[in-house]
């Protein structure tokens, strides 16, 4: 389907970068979007591509957003240094992480990701010193531009819109690449990929690394957007929602993660400054979704393109089924 | 003296943990099904308590009511919503878990409100026990044999009784069991409901020794699966061992270094994955 292909969607990135100041008045929000536009596509990697729901992304979220917040208050590294550090670091923590949770399959790797969730959040909160604990990193500054710092948000918007375009480039080249098809293979069917003789561990471990490096290279640009590193982005509610936002969005093609993170953040917007307690209706969606909406909304989008131009949508194998694997009954 | 004080508590923590993870382990044998709303039953059992209680209704009332109303609960839901996604992927388990979870999580606030509070202990257990040096509290005595006792009783109905041969002969083979005239769908709600009454339990038990507060259901959900990687689903010795084996690190822990205690059940976790990747009792 052409909606599907790299050159549209890469399209799509840019034509999202461009409009989105014309339909926010939040640069705030709008980059927000964008950040979680590259973390929601970075765990569709994972879910999407290689078929592993991760509970975990908040890990490398919040490692990013740590980084950031130390490194830019406490030592005089520059931004441009910073970023690619949180990309390594969270290529470190994910392999790390990913590689440990990879030695269960099914709901017990569901599981241990959350676990891991869970131990890193612990971590950051007892080792409070490096942290700032409950009160996270304050005055995480902005990056510097020709000598002036990007204070307003529709310049800091324009940075993060690089970044996006950017990784996002790079990660539609993944997918396209060798080894991005070899990871849908491993999604299809893990038994035969491995009787070919793919490694496939070593894939799980890489597609995590990557989605590491992009999830904690977003955590900094994220610290940095609200000028705090704070507790709350290791916490199990971010990986809770960086997981709600991929499947809302579908795993079909990446920028449908682009769809899901602004489809979440506005309604979280709207809805939370209506009724505070909104996370019961967000609930209730949830619901909705996995009953009537299972391709997400980019399953939506190629229903109506299919309509549009008369296509019947090819009879695929079920995305993302992360249990067609032999643990169905008592791995 | 303090040591044996806090493996003492330990057991009394892990007996709960147990009972957590069982429940998770009995759904997930008989339905195929991992169940992120299981720290939202745990949650909504504590905070019936402490309404009952509030309203002057005694403990040994409130405790299995509180069990009883969310395995209800949790059968209605299974009934109207839960047995409609059985046949989707594991993803959408999990999303549809997940989204009951913040359901019957703001449910909590919106009634009961944010800041959380303390259950009175039972009058009749309020004092503490004296021998010598040690000094232990009536309840969490009563706690450790109680749940001592349960897991006995479950163990017993699970292995010995007509009932429990067909909840694992469901596990093995629902079809089979179709075919030989039992309703599954019935013995699927019932075992839902039972295995969430058990998170429900847990929650009333606990709510006396920690309080309640809103967020104490992901906090047990999490726990539940450590507990259930530790020990093996649908082990059975496994839960027990494994619920135990966090409790007492974590009591410990309290004592050595409090503000890892918390931190030292993931870690013992991370060490279990390493060295015995399928857990301490895992058969396959």
């Amino acid at each position: 389907m052409l909606i599907n292909k790299p050159f549209f969607q890469f399209g799509l990135v840019v034509l999202t970068v461009l409009a989105l100041p014309f339909f926010l008045r939040s640069g705030i929000m709008a980059s927000e979007i964008l950040i979680y536009g590259m973390v929601v596509a970075a765990s569709n990697l994972l879910l999407g591509y290689t078929g592993l729901l991760s509970f975990g992304q908040g890990i490398f979220f919040g490692t990013g957003s740590y980084l950031a917040g130390i490194v830019l208050t406490r030592t005089g590294v520059p931004v441009g240094l910073m970023l690619p550090m949180a990309a390594v670091l969270g290529t470190v923590i994910a392999t790390l992480v990913g590689g440990l949770s990879i030695r269960r399959q099914g709901v017990y790797f569901v599981m241990l990701t959350l676990a891991f969730s869970q131990l890193f959040y612990f971590l950051a909160y007892t080792f409070s010193d490096l942290t700032g604990g409950d009160n996270g990193l304050l005055d995480v500054p902005r990056p510097m531009l020709n000598g002036e710092q990007l204070v307003d948000p529709w310049s800091y918007y324009a940075y993060v819109g690089v970044c996006f375009v950017l990784v996002f480039a790079a990660m539609l080249l993944v997918t396209q690449s060798t080894f991005g098809r070899t990871l849908i293979a491993v999604r299809e069917n893990e038994e035969r990929a491995a009787a070919i003789g793919f490694p496939v561990r070593v894939f799980k471990i890489a597609a995590f690394a990557i989605s590491g490096a992009v999830t904690a290279f977003a955590g900094a640009l994220h610290a940095m957007l609200i000028g705090v590193a704070p507790l709350s982005s290791i916490e199990y509610h971010t990986s809770e929602i960086i997981l709600v936002m991929t499947i809302i969005g579908g795993s079909s093609s990446l920028y449908a993660s682009v769809l899901g993170a602004s489809f979440y953040l506005l309604m979280a917007d709207t809805l939370s400054s209506i009724w505070p307690r909104w996370l019961l209706l967000l609930g209730l969606v949830l619901v909705v979704v996995a009953l009537f909406l299972q391709k997400g909304l980019w399953g939506l989008v190629e229903k109506i393109y299919a309509l549009l131009t008369h296509n019947r949508i090819p009879p695929e194998v079920e995305p993302s089924d992360l249990g067609t694997d032999t643990t169905a009954k008592g791995e | 003296m303090i040591y044996l004080f806090q493996v003492l508590n330990g057991i009394g923590l892990g007996m709960l943990y147990f009972l957590l993870a069982v429940g998770l382990s009995i759904i997930f044998g008989l339905l195929q099904f991992v169940n992120f709303a299981h720290g939202a039953f745990y949650l909504l059992g504590a905070y019936l308590t402490y309404d009952l209680v509030e309203r002057d209704i005694s403990f040994w009332v409130a405790m299995p009511a509180a069990a009883v109303i969310v395995a209800l609960v949790a059968g209605l839901t299974e009934a109207s919503l839960l047995r409609r996604i059985y046949k989707l992927p594991h993803t959408f388990h999990i999303l549809v878990t997940v989204g009951l979870a913040l359901v019957i999580q703001e449910f909590v606030i919106v009634v009961w409100g944010p800041l959380g509070g303390s259950v009175a202990t039972p009058k009749s257990l309020a004092g503490v026990l004296i021998i010598g040096d040690f000094i232990y509290p009536y309840y969490r005595i009563f706690a450790i044999c109680f749940t001592a006792v349960l897991a006995f009783v479950l163990y017993w109905a699970l292995e010995r009784t007509r009932l429990g041969a067909i909840v694992r002969a469901g596990s093995e083979s629902t079809e089979t069991m179709a075919l030989l005239g039992y309703d599954t769908l019935r013995i699927n709600t019932a075992v839902f409901a039972f295995g969430a009454g058990l998170a429900g339990l847990a929650g009333a038990l606990a709510a006396p020794i920690r309080g309640v507060e809103p967020f104490m259901g992901v906090e047990a959900l999490s726990v539940a699966f450590v507990v259930v990687v530790i020990g093996g689903m649908g082990s059975y010795v496994g839960a027990l061992a494994a619920g135990l084996l966090v409790g007492v690190i974590q009591s410990l822990m309290a004592t050595i270094w409090p503000e890892g205690a918390r931190l030292m059940i993931y870690v013992a976790m991370a060490f279990v994955i390493v060295t015995m990747p399928r857990g301490l009792f895992g058969r396959v």
